[in-house]
């Protein structure tokens, strides 16, 4: 309790500052008086227009709890003039120059927010103040980015920015969640997630399998399916036809050629465990004891046997992954999958392999089999119970299950899990009421293993009391005042306290996502006709990173490639930079197209040009930045527009386009 | 193909005997684990650079091992498909299967068919051929990323190791100046090679096809549409409206590292040194043999000796997955020897020569292999089916050219003598893809014992599986 005085005194102090500023704000609308922030190092302000980055970018910020409810008042009072300016320049068409404020909604303090109830007290408890909240401009970029993969729309932002009412965080999130872009984005955040991929160095799936497989996914996520359901779906998925029944297509993705069966059942477990568990030692379980390997990774690990690793594996044991040529297949191809059951294998796990992907198996104490038993509780199938439905029911009933998928979705969000890397859990290292000690061997890790083990649990607990729904999971961490802290930190930043979440932490947009966001912002929608998957106008609706929407080698595959979209196999989905991205988004035809002052009628450029400069400089930055200029970039801009207009119009384009703040999502 | 099989040999016997194990890094005496969890973390951070530069360091160990170190650069051919051997690097003649017009030709005490491979016939006094080499599987995709990063990618860490070329351009990043713009690895022709692997993405490939095509510049997207000087205002603009978002930015280092990207792309454009080494004079191109093969080899000729930072160049080269008419009886358009050889022959015969006449051939290993071998008897399609036997081929770098080392049967279906001495205490066994990335790491002063600690799993990565126990090594006896 002492350490959340501690924090509750260090906000208030924050709270005073801000009011501070709103306070002289209102009395004295001359900016150039303000009184200067020493700590705020950034863009000065000098222009009335012009205020998201400097000091006064307080004035998007949510006023909290202010002490003197006059205050916001009176700013409620200037905004709502304010917002009858939008309006009526929104309806006309044009937007027009900055308005004079924002935000008027109150985030309650402290927040009833199950997130913000760990995060604020351990950051309290390290003595880490909390980055600033969000602007009003920041979050709805943000929160669109994240939940749909798309930038906001110009008239979105404004009207977003303009709305007085008090929780209109909230209903935006709501109506992300609703939209049909958070069925694209997602769908594809679980292919990644799944690897459902055309190709990899082990297994074909055709195109119609990732189809199936992304048509699964769609349509459950679009039915709003609890995630348990869809695990026990994808985990038991019995059938003959992987193009036709999507979910068989997780486990086909654990074929493994050039040795026995036992090595496919193997794969198929570590990819299971992994995914629903957030396990991946698992797979070094299965070549191998733990001991002598993990010791220093997971105490689990380190205890964990390569015989409990079989009995894991053996849920697996009765599977027959085989192929079926098509109608008309030409040398056997194309061939689509199918999992069926005690139809070939109807033994158990068997110890008799020398050669293969794994080290050999060898019968121990005379046992040839292994039956299948849960590697947490040792227990097996109910009498009669089909084997993977068995694994699929223990596996959603765990309640590492939940705790697994709360902690990949949270690293989405948040860049980093409470446990990180978010697929190495160690079961053993995360009872906050049982913390590890005494343990057996010196180089064991022997702390708990999540950065704030209560909140995952906690997240978990939610995740579960709310029947596995995914929307409800994503709505509580995107409302949290946590999530809605600004990326921009006031003070020295210690990167050695990010896992206390008191930032957030920026990432790069998605392949998919700057593609769309360039293809949005300049109003020139290009369409890609495919035979197989086409046509399609948006990446986050091509099928998998494999896709090529013109063709093999086609610049937009190539531009595309170059965000490192990965395969879905060893190449995974990065952020990294690369001086291939720089050189594509200066120079690519892609975007040089776009910004052409004689392109296409609807084109953003060609649009904004007949509007007077100040107006033309103010939708160029909403629509592909979705903020307005700062003073001193709208004063730059402004002054370069005096000559050659037109071509300076098309550079600041093409800068907005190469901007940190257009490639980012922060 | 469905079902390969793998054939056992002394090394995997050898790894089941020894079973994988290596010291944790916590049990190291110098380094700490709260030193390696600073470094980690710095990983964490979003610095896009902290890692790299922090790559080097306390956080790798290795066994010491003395390196051949007599190559500064690397060209690593990768002719995917796989290439029959017994019609080529390891000629075996057989009545009524072999075309008369091969003229099998004794070069150097070598049987080569210089009516295939003429120029490249030239070039054996470069080359040492190794025939004792076996692939350990016998699919394509499965084995030819199993060439590239130099184990199973099925094993532990397989799907998120490196590429060769990214290990030398990790290990060779410090010795960049910074007038060098290239990239420290260029893979040429190679659009679904093996990438960079859990590395950062500056030690990925940088992936060019079609070198020179219709760009003068050579590089795509190296100039701007709208000409140098609108990009140069253009580029100022950039700087007018950005640089206080990327300069110490507020929004955390991972925009500044953004931003020095795109420094060093802008110092690729417009720049002659760029242009000269990735374009080319159509002249240059005829003598390459006007293929897109020949004009990489052109290209990573030119790379090279523009020294602007490039070490590791591969470049691929397919399809020779000939199952049906290999000698194009039926066909002779079609894809078989014929009209895959001149491209190589041409493109590899005119790349030795230009690095030997400008003596880059001394500092530079060049590395022709496919993925595995091609059956010797002929099929009944007229065709050859998928072996594990192989031969691959090396040059440059002080190795001893014109000869061979281990022999195979007179039909090319086994191994009679494998020509060297194995790895550790292995013995004599066939030549595998790890000992040929143990060879090149070799080659150019990489200790291929090392175990860098800072991969995903917090496993240990080591550059050549199992090497610290010897289980594979450098096929030292390539340099006499």
């Amino acid at each position: 309790m002492a350490m959340k005085r501690t924090f509750l005194m260090a906000a208030g102090a924050t709270l005073m500052l801000t009011a501070g500023f709103v306070a002289s704000r209102a009395q004295d609308p001359a900016p150039q008086d303000l009184p200067a922030d020493p700590a705020d190092q950034q863009l000065p302000v000098s222009d009335p227009i012009c205020t998201f980055f400097g000091p006064d970018r307080n004035r998007f910020v949510p006023t909290r709890n202010s002490p003197d409810g006059m205050l916001t008042q009176q700013v409620a009072l200037r905004l709502a003039s304010a917002d009858a300016v939008m309006r009526a320049a929104a309806v006309a068409g044009a937007i027009p120059s900055a308005p004079g404020g924002s935000r008027t909604d109150t985030i309650q303090h402290p927040s009833e927010n199950t997130i913000d109830k760990y995060i604020f007290p351990a950051l309290a408890a390290a003595n880490v103040a909390p980055a600033p909240p969000t602007t009003d401009f920041e979050f709805i970029r943000r929160v669109t980015l994240d939940l749909t993969g798309r930038i906001p729309q110009a008239a979105d932002v404004v009207a977003f920015v303009n709305d007085p009412s008090l929780n209109k965080r909230a209903a935006l999130v709501d109506n992300l969640l609703a939209s049909p872009n958070w069925v694209d984005k997602w769908t594809v955040w679980f292919a990644d997630l799944y690897q459902n991929n055309s190709r990899n160095t082990q297994v074909v799936r055709y195109i119609q399998g990732v189809t199936g497989f992304n048509t699964y996914i769609r349509s459950s996520l679009g039915a709003n399916k609890p995630y348990d359901q869809m695990a026990r779906e994808i985990i038991g998925a019995q059938g003959a036809n992987s193009y036709t029944q999507g979910e068989l297509n997780f486990l086909v993705g654990g074929l493994v050629t050039g040795g026995p069966v036992q090595d496919i059942f193997d794969q198929q477990t570590a990819n299971t465990v992994q995914t629903f568990l957030g396990i991946s030692h698992m797979n070094c379980l299965l070549c191998h004891n733990g001991r002598g390997h993990l010791d220093a990774l997971s105490l689990w690990g380190y205890e964990t046997t390569r015989q409990r690793a079989w009995g894991m594996s053996s849920f697996m044991s009765h599977t027959d992954t085989l192929r079926t040529s098509v109608t008309g297949a030409v040398n056997g191809q194309p061939y689509y999958w199918g999992l069926s059951d005690n139809t070939r294998y109807k033994t158990d796990y068997a110890l008799n392999t020398q050669t293969g992907n794994r080290p050999a198996r060898g019968a121990t104490n005379s046992r040839t089999t292994v039956p299948p038993a849960y590697i947490f509780d040792g227990t097996g199938p109910n009498p009669g119970e089909n084997y993977r439905a068995a694994l699929a029911r223990k596996i959603t009933s765990d309640f590492q299950f939940a705790r697994a998928t709360v902690n990949y979705v949270w690293e989405y969000f948040f860049t980093a899990g409470i446990v990180s890397p978010s697929n190495q859990f160690d079961p053993m290292r995360l009872d906050p009421d049982n913390p590890p000690s005494n343990c057996p061997s010196p180089s064991n890790p022997c702390t708990l293993q999540p950065s704030n083990p209560r909140l995952l649990n906690a997240l978990a607990q939610d995740f579960i009391n709310n029947n596995y729904d995914l929307k409800s999971l994503m709505r509580e961490i995107v409302n949290s005042q946590a999530y809605q802290l600004s990326s921009r930190y006031n003070g020295a930043w210690d990167p050695n306290t990010q896992n206390l979440f008191g930032r957030k932490l920026v990432r790069r947009l998605w392949s998919e996502e700057i593609h769309d966001a360039i293809a949005q912002s300049s109003g020139v929608i290009p369409t890609y006709n495919n035979a197989v998957w086409g046509p399609v106008s948006w990446a986050m609706h091509l099928p998998e990173p494999l896709a090529t929407p013109d063709g093999n080698g086609g610049r937009v595959a190539s531009f595309l490639d170059a965000f490192l979209r990965g395969n879905r196999d060893d190449q995974a989905r990065r952020p990294d930079g690369s001086i291939t991205q720089a050189l594509d988004l200066m120079n690519d035809n892609f975007v040089m197209s776009r910004i052409q002052p004689k392109g296409a009628a609807g084109s953003l450029l060609v649009k904004s040009l007949p509007l007077p400069d100040d107006q033309l400089v103010n939708t160029l930055f909403l629509t592909v930045l979705s903020r307005y200029p700062t003073s001193a970039e709208m004063s730059a801009a402004l002054a370069n527009l005096k000559t050659n207009r037109t071509q300076e119009a098309q550079n600041l384009l093409w800068s907005l386009y190469n901007k940190v703040d257009f490639v980012f999502n922060y | 193909m469905e079902h390969p099989h793998i054939r056992k040999d002394r090394s995997e016997e050898f790894a089941r005997k020894y079973p994988h194990h290596h010291e944790t890094f916590l049990v190291r005496p110098h380094w700490t684990r709260r030193r390696f969890f600073q470094v980690a973390g710095a990983g964490l951070a979003g610095s896009y650079l902290a890692t790299k530069a922090n790559a080097s360091g306390p956080i790798i160990t290795s066994q010491g091992m003395t390196t051949k170190n007599t190559a500064k650069n690397c060209i690593f051919i990768l002719l995917t498909g796989a290439i029959s051997v017994v019609d080529t690097f390891d000629l075996k003649v057989t009545n009524g299967v072999t075309p008369a017009n091969f003229n099998p030709t004794l070069v150097n005490g070598i049987n080569w068919p210089m009516g295939l491979l003429p120029k490249l016939g030239a070039q054996l006094p470069n080359l040492s051929i190794v025939r004792s080499m076996s692939s350990w599987a016998l699919v394509h995709s499965l084995a030819q990323t199993w060439t590239q990063i130099g184990r199973n990618p099925a094993a532990a860490l397989g799907n998120i190791a490196p590429n060769i070329g990214s290990v030398v351009a990790i290990e060779k990043d410090p010795l960049r100046t910074p007038s060098q713009v290239f990239p420290t690895f260029v893979a040429l022709n190679s659009p679904s090679g093996a990438g960079e692997g859990y590395f950062q993405a500056a030690y990925a490939p940088f992936r060019l096809s079609e070198p020179g095509g219709t760009s003068n510049a050579g590089i795509p997207n190296a100039a701007n549409p709208n000409g140098q000087t609108t990009f140069s205002i253009m580029s100022s603009r950039l700087h007018q409206y950005d640089d206080a978002l990327r300069i110490n930015s507020p929004y955390g280092q991972a925009l500044d590292d953004y931003s020095a990207f795109y420094m060093a792309a802008q110092g690729m454009m417009y720049n002659p040194a760029v242009q000269q080494a990735f374009g080319f004079a159509s002249a240059d191109s005829t003598r390459y043999g006007s293929s897109s093969f020949g004009n990489a080899c052109l290209a990573a000729k030119q790379i090279l000796a523009a020294n602007q930072g490039t070490r590791f160049i591969q470049i691929t080269y397919g399809s020779w997955d000939m199952h049906q008419d290999i000698y194009g009886l039926q066909n002779p358009r079609g894809n078989n020897l014929y009209t895959m050889s001149p491209a190589l022959d041409n493109g590899v015969s005119a790349l030795l020569g230009d690095l030997q006449s400008t003596g880059l051939l001394n500092e530079t290993l060049v590395v022709m292999v496919g993925e595995f071998g091609r059956t010797p008897r002929i099929s009944a399609a007229g065709g050859r089916d998928h072996y594990l036997i192989q031969s691959d081929v090396f040059a440059g770098a002080g190795i001893q050219g014109g000869r061979t080392l281990g022999v195979t049967s007179s039909d090319g279906a086994t191994v009679t003598d494998y020509g060297w001495n194995g790895s550790g205490t292995t013995g004599p066994r066939y030549v595998r893809p790890e000992d040929v990335e143990s060879t090149i790491y070799s080659a150019m002063g990489i200790d291929w014992t090392t175990i860098r600690y800072d991969d995903p799993f917090h496993r240990g990565f080591e550059y050549v599986p199992f090497a610290s126990q010897g289980a594979y090594g450098p096929v030292n006896e390539l340099w006499g």
